[in-house]
C-alpha cells in the first residue's frame, strides 16, 4: 500500500510545482480564487497528515490512499497538458477532495 | 526553545568527556576500556549531529514558513492564521526532538563527574532533565504513533536516573542501552516525515525560484561578472536575449540543486539512522560484559554534517513576521 503521507505530499507538491502555470491560464478572478482554494486545501491535508497519526490498518484509509494514488497519476496529466482551465479545475478539486477525506481520517 | 547553533568544535570535547563517562559507567561490565571508549565516542558523536539534524530540519520549517509568506506576494494564495500554526506545531515536535538530543549530549559529559558527590548531582540533574524532556515529547501527538518508542525511552530513562542516585553503574549502563535502542526506533519510524519535510521545502523553494526567473525578477549580473572580473569591469545586463538566456540556464540549475538538497537530506538520514543503529548495538554489548567485533569502523556522521551545514547561517533567530493573513498583491492580472 503507498504511504497516506507520500499521497498527500504528491497532491500538494504537484499543484505547488505548476501552481504559477495554471494561475497564469486563468482568465478571470473566479477561477484564480477557486484554483487557490484548492491549493489551499491540498497543503492543508498535508500539514494534518504530518501534524498527526494516521490508523493505516483503517479500511477506510486504505481505499482513499489507493484512491489518491491514482488520482495523483491523473493530476500529473491534468496540470501538464492543461486543457480548458474550468475543466482542469474541476479535476484538480476531485483530486483534492479524496485527499481531504484522507486528512479527515487523522487521529485527533 | 530556542536551538543552540551547530558547533562541530565541541565535539571532541564531548568525546573525551563520553569516554570517561562510559569508561567509569561500564567498567565493572567490560573488559576492555577501548570497547568502552569506542561506544562512548559514538554516543557523544551521534547524540551530537543528531541535534544538528533536527536544528537544520528546525530551519527547514522556519524557511517554509517565510516561504509561504512569499507566496502570498508572488501568487496571491492565502496563508492564515490556521496555517501557520500548522508550521508552528511541527516546529514545536522538532525542537522537542533537538531538546533530546542535545541532553542526551549533556549527560553524556555529566557523567564524567560521576565519581565526586556534587557531580553524581549534577549527573542525576541532568538525566532527570532528560527525562522530563522526553516525557513532553510523548504526550506529543505529532508523528507517527509514537507511543511504544516512548514508552522505552520514558522505562529507559527512569532506570538510569535510578542506577545514578544509587551509583549501580551497571544498571544505568543497561540503562542507557534500552534508551539507545528507543531512540533509534524513534528516528526509524519517523524517517518518512523527516524527509517530507525537507522534500515540500525544496518544492515550494525550487518553484518559487523558477517563477521569479520566468519573470524576469533575478539579477543577471553575477552570472556574467566571472567573464569581466578579470578587467576590473561590471556587467550591466540590459539585452533582453541576455537575460533570457540566464534565465534558462538558471531554471536548469535550480532543478539541478533542488535535486541535490533532496539527495543530500536522503544521505544525512540514512548515515543518521545507521550511526543511532551502530550506536544502541555498541552500548548494548559494553552494558552486557560482551566483546565487539573488532575493528568495525564507525559509521562516518559527515554527511549529516554536509546536509545541516547548509542551515546554519541562515536560521532565523526567531519566527518570521506576522504573515500576511490574506491574499494581497497579485490578484491577477
Amino acid at each position: 500500500m503507498q504511504s497516506s503521507l507520500s499521497e498527500l505530499e504528491e497532491t500538494y507538491i504537484t499543484l505547488q510545482a505548476k501552481i504559477g502555470v495554471l494561475l497564469a491560464a486563468c482568465q478571470t478572478q473566479d477561477q484564480r480564487d477557486a484554483l487557490s482554494a484548492q491549493y489551499v486545501a491540498a497543503r492543508t491535508a498535508y500539514w494534518s497528515c504530518i501534524n498527526k497519526a494516521f490508523h493505516d490498518d483503517d479500511p477506510t484509509v486504505v481505499a482513499l490512499t489507493n484512491q489518491l494514488d491514482a488520482s495523483n497519476k491523473q493530476l500529473q496529466t491534468y496540470v501538464t497538458e492543461l486543457g480548458e482551465i474550468n475543466t482542469t479545475i474541476a479535476n484538480i478539486t476531485q483530486v483534492v477532495t479524496i485527499g481531504a477525506q484522507l486528512a479527515a481520517k487523522v487521529i485527533p | 526553545m530556542s536551538i543552540r547553533p551547530i558547533a562541530p568544535r565541541r565535539r571532541s570535547a564531548h568525546a573525551i568527556a563520553a569516554i570517561l563517562f562510559l569508561a567509569c559507567c561500564f567498567s565493572s561490565a567490560c573488559k576492555t576500556s577501548d570497547d568502552a571508549a569506542a561506544a562512548a565516542t559514538q554516543l557523544t558523536a551521534t547524540a551530537q549531529s543528531l541535534t544538528d539534524y533536527y536544528s537544520a530540519l528546525d530551519t527547514v520549517l522556519a524557511n517554509t514558513d517565510r516561504l509561504n509568506s512569499v507566496q502570498v506576494v508572488l501568487y496571491g494564495i492565502p496563508y492564515d492564521d490556521a496555517a501557520k500554526a500548522q508550521i508552528a506545531d511541527a516546529r514545536a515536535e522538532i525542537q522537542k526532538r533537538a531538546a533530546v538530543a542535545e541532553s542526551l549530549t549533556n549527560l553524556a559529559q555529566n557523567f564524567t563527574k560521576l565519581t565526586g558527590s556534587t557531580a553524581a548531582t549534577d549527573a542525576s540533574a541532568s538525566a532527570g532533565k532528560l527525562e522530563d524532556e522526553v516525557k513532553t515529547l510523548g504526550a506529543s501527538k505529532t508523528f507517527a504513533s509514537s507511543s511504544p518508542e516512548m514508552a522505552v525511552l520514558n522505562d529507559a530513562l527512569g532506570a538510569i536516573v535510578s542506577a545514578i542516585q544509587e551509583k549501580k553503574e551497571r544498571d544505568a549502563a543497561k540503562g542507557m542501552s534500552k534508551f539507545a535502542q528507543g531512540l533509534d526506533e524513534l528516528f526509524a519510524k519517523e524517517v518518512p516525515v523527516y524527509e517530507s519535510l525537507n522534500t515540500q521545502y525544496v518544492a515550494i523553494s525550487s518553484s518559487l525560484a523558477v517563477t521569479m526567473l520566468t519573470k524576469g525578477q533575478t539579477d543577471p549580473t553575477g552570472f556574467f561578472t566571472v567573464a569581466l572580473n578579470p578587467y576590473a569591469l561590471t556587467p550591466e545586463v540590459t539585452d533582453p536575449a541576455l537575460k533570457d538566456g540566464f534565465a534558462k540556464i538558471a531554471v536548469n540549475q535550480v532543478g539541478e540543486k533542488a535535486a541535490a538538497l533532496n539527495k543530500s537530506q536522503q544521505d544525512a538520514t540514512e548515515s543518521m539512522e545507521q550511526s543511532l543503529k551502530q550506536m544502541a548495538r555498541r552500548i548494548d554489548l559494553v552494558a552486557n560484559d560482551k566483546p565487539m567485533q573488532a575493528s568495525t569502523a564507525p559509521v562516518t556522521l559527515a554527511n549529516v554534517e554536509k546536509w545541516a551545514s547548509q542551515f546554519t547561517s541562515s536560521t532565523p533567530a526567531t519566527s518570521p513576521a506576522k504573515a500576511a493573513t490574506t491574499s494581497t498583491a497579485t490578484k491577477a492580472k
